[in-house]
């Protein structure tokens, strides 16, 4: 079985940003159907603590996460709901 | 005029503006349906691009904004964020204090 897509994302947002809390959400079944999910990918939502956030506005903060996840935008994920705190914020 | 000029010619343009999919009445999207539903509830008029008619600016913008989903808003060419962002400034109040000096048609 080929390692899912859930899997993948953690993978490289741990790596990128060593989280101290990280939640990821597949909410594909919630549009199948909807034209979005035609092509396969999936809905996700991924909620991150870390302190890589520090300093930086929310723009960048999402900006951060797809630059991290850049590669899987193309091939399994349709749509990224996102909330990047710093261990402050929590 | 290639798609950078055609995007900042738009911003230009357009003091609010929203690149969606679909239109406002017609979203075709349902993060883009709840962005419009923030927007609205503002009261502010804004401008709107449907991306699904401009494969060119879709594709372009991406790139322009560093940002590879939609929607994307922009107030005074800045980009704001898309629908988490723009959900939550409403709900804290930033978005209708960022949007309370636009007076004049967007």
């Amino acid at each position: 079985m080929s390692e899912s897509r859930e899997s993948k994302i953690r993978a490289r947002l741990e790596a990128r940003f060593t989280p101290v809390e990280l939640q990821i959400r597949d909410q594909s079944h919630m549009h199948a159907g909807h034209a979005g999910a035609a092509d396969g990918r999936g809905h996700f939502a991924v909620t991150i603590v870390s302190s890589e956030f520090a300093g930086t506005n929310r723009v960048q903060r999402h900006q951060m996460v797809y630059d991290a996840l850049r590669a899987l935008l193309e091939s399994d994920i349709h749509a990224l709901r996102i909330k990047a705190l710093t261990p402050d914020e929590r | 005029m290639d798609v950078n000029d055609r995007i900042r010619q738009q911003l230009d343009e357009h003091s609010v503006l929203l690149y969606m999919k679909g239109t406002p009445d017609f979203p075709q999207c349902g993060f883009s349906g709840q962005t419009v539903a923030a927007l609205k509830a503002v009261g502010k008029p804004f401008a709107y691009v449907n991306i699904f008619e401009d494969p060119e600016v879709r594709e372009g913008l991406k790139a322009y904004s560093n940002w590879p989903t939609f929607p994307q808003l922009y107030v005074n060419g800045e980009l704001v964020g898309g629908c988490d962002i723009v959900v939550e400034m409403y709900h804290s109040g930033e978005l209708q204090e960022l949007l309370a000096p636009v007076e004049h048609p967007a």
